[in-house]
């Protein structure tokens, strides 16, 4: 074993290179949209880092430049906003209040709803999407924001995941909690959700992730300027925008701000979490 | 816990119950129907067809494409992500530090939007991008996405980009549940290196290993936003999975009876696809003597 720590430590700087390179590979290209997003016009998608920069690419995204049409890109940032949060807040709410019926609480019927949803879980989304429209339509709800929040405030995996942790807390706290008298609605927000903090910030990125970055429902359920979310209108300025990759470039920047900001957030919890929620 | 608490676990599971019986069984059923009728989303009159859709479906080229190409993305998107993710996961385990700045770094692409890495990949892919015009200087010229190989190859790719950090994020902490004397054993018996990896790490870590391969193998039969937003479906049905087909089907040929009758056989092909898929992983598990 002679000359051993030596190597070690070499091939130990050698992993963290190759993660180091594996990681560039993976993360360059939003490094490439942001670059191109500040790009002269004259460099975006020419160079893999373009030598100048302006401003013109966000300027011209509200302005709509020499096209003169505006595409109400604010608004649809705002919707995506109302829609996630809206639509996140009432999938964890649902999520715990059923998860606790389904771990903490004894009735007839449990069981059979238990299966149902593992049942439901597994069944491809695809076959409801056509009938799933005509019903928002018979409730009128086609183009609002209701079609956009309600049919989404439900996770099943968020369901799945606070059952699962919460089965790990022990009844003891409960019981303890029922002979001081707390209601089954205090001892949920006052003693599960404590407890759940580190799954909870894990459950939350999730779900606001996946909803903000929704496409085919939200495309589906809305039609007039006015609603869209900001993933459906930059997916739909692909083509009238095909000439002008810069404001594309600095569209998408605006629909991962908020990822970015998330991480910056959370990044801490996140790891700890992740590890907690995938046990 | 002796007492019940019937009136109230219903009260608590209420929202999940109304939410599946509105946007779950009326859908489902009524999913059924309409996949027996001509109807085109917007008339208020339509016509019983009995299995017509089906007929017309199973010698539909596009559903044919459909069926086809859900495979193809599966031997592209499987074996890269499972591949990556492992390399990632195993990689970042043996540092010692920065090792979550370094999951969260991977985990980036799995939450960003499809729009956004579809059009990022459509730039670096167009004819005068860096990649392009480098290599059309040692002679190689393809439209990636316009040639029907290089389309489902390069939409596999973007899968595999968005997943492997999710994936790897599962398999770390695989690893991280496996003990440490259980490696110092078996380096005491001179087990070291490339041995150590197939006969220790990846038997331990076959749970998790089991998940991410279900995970990746449901990826490939919900494609839809990169398709979308790159290619379409094509070039020629190349990259036109289930979700595209359907979604033209309803919503742009506006033939919603059809449509149904398609989702109805791809939901039928997914569900035996991913049993035979979960059979053939849990003997493969146990040949190995891994479960």
């Amino acid at each position: 074993m002679v000359g051993s720590k030596r190597s070690r430590k070499s091939s130990l700087a050698i992993r963290y290179i190759i993660a180091g390179v594996l990681l560039l590979v993976m993360v360059y290209p939003y490094l490439y949209m942001v670059l191109n997003s500040f790009a002269d016009w004259t460099q975006v998608d020419r160079k893999l880092i373009p030598s100048s920069y302006t401003l013109k690419s966000y300027t011209w995204l509200f302005t709509g430049g020499e096209t003169g049409i505006t595409r109400p890109w604010l608004g649809a940032f705002v919707n995506s906003i109302i829609v996630s949060l809206l639509s996140t807040f009432l999938m964890m709410m649902f999520g715990v209040m059923v998860a606790y019926a389904l771990s903490k609480l004894k009735w007839r019927g449990r069981d059979t709803v238990n299966n149902f949803i593992l049942f439901h879980m597994f069944f491809p989304a695809i076959i409801l999407l056509i009938p799933s429209f005509l019903i928002i339509q018979k409730l009128g709800w086609y183009d609002t924001y209701w079609a956009l929040i309600i049919p989404k405030g439900v996770s099943l995996w968020a369901i799945f995941m606070y059952t699962n942790f919460f089965k790990a807390v022990p009844s003891v706290f409960i019981e303890a909690a029922k002979l001081d008298g707390a209601r089954d609605f205090q001892i949920l927000y006052k003693i599960m959700m404590p407890m759940s903090k580190s799954i909870t910030s894990v459950v939350f990125l999730f779900l606001l992730m996946e909803r903000w970055t929704e496409l085919l429902w939200d495309m589906i359920m809305v039609r007039s300027d006015g609603m869209l979310t900001l993933n459906v209108l930059l997916s739909q300025m692909f083509g009238p925008y095909g000439s002008y990759p810069g404001p594309l470039y600095a569209g998408s920047v605006l629909l991962s701000l908020p990822i970015i900001i998330l991480f910056i957030i959370f990044g801490k919890n996140f790891q700890k979490g992740m590890q907690v929620s995938l046990k | 816990m002796k007492e019940n608490n019937n009136r109230l676990g219903w009260l608590f599971a209420s929202p999940y119950l109304i939410y599946s019986l509105v946007f779950f069984l009326i859908p489902l059923v009524w999913s059924f129907y309409l996949s027996f009728t001509n109807w085109d989303l917007i008339a208020p009159e339509y016509d019983f067809v009995g299995f017509d859709n089906f007929a017309k479906a199973l010698k539909s080229p596009g559903v044919h494409a459909a069926f086809w190409v859900t495979y193809k993305f599966m031997m592209v998107f499987v074996p890269l992500v499972i591949v990556l993710s492992l390399v990632v996961s195993v990689l970042v385990h043996s540092l010692p530090r920065l090792k979550s700045l370094f999951l969260i770094g991977f985990f980036l692409p799995y939450l960003s939007s499809g729009v956004v890495s579809a059009l990022i990949v459509k730039g670096l892919l167009s004819f005068n991008s860096p990649v392009n015009t480098a290599l059309r200087k040692i002679g190689i010229n393809i439209d990636w996405l316009g040639t029907s190989w290089s389309a489902l190859l390069i939409v596999g790719m973007i899968m595999a980009w968005k997943f492997t950090g999710y994936y790897a994020l599962i398999l770390t902490s695989g690893l991280e549940s496996i003990d440490h004397e259980v490696y110092e054993a078996a380096a005491i018996d001179g087990v070291t290196g490339r041995q150590r990896f197939w006969k220790i790490t990846l038997p331990l870590l076959y749970p998790a290993l089991y998940t991410t391969l279900i995970l990746a193998f449901g990826v490939t039969f919900g494609i839809f936003t990169e398709v979308y937003q790159l290619t379409g479906g094509g070039p020629n049905n190349a990259t036109n999975t289930w979700q595209m087909e359907i979604y033209s089907q309803a919503f742009k040929n506006l033939q919603a009876g059809y449509a149904s009758a398609v989702a109805l056989l791809a939901s039928v092909a997914t569900f035996i696809s991913i049993f035979i898929i979960r059979k053939l992983l849990e003997k493969w598990g146990a040949r190995n003597g891994w479960v």
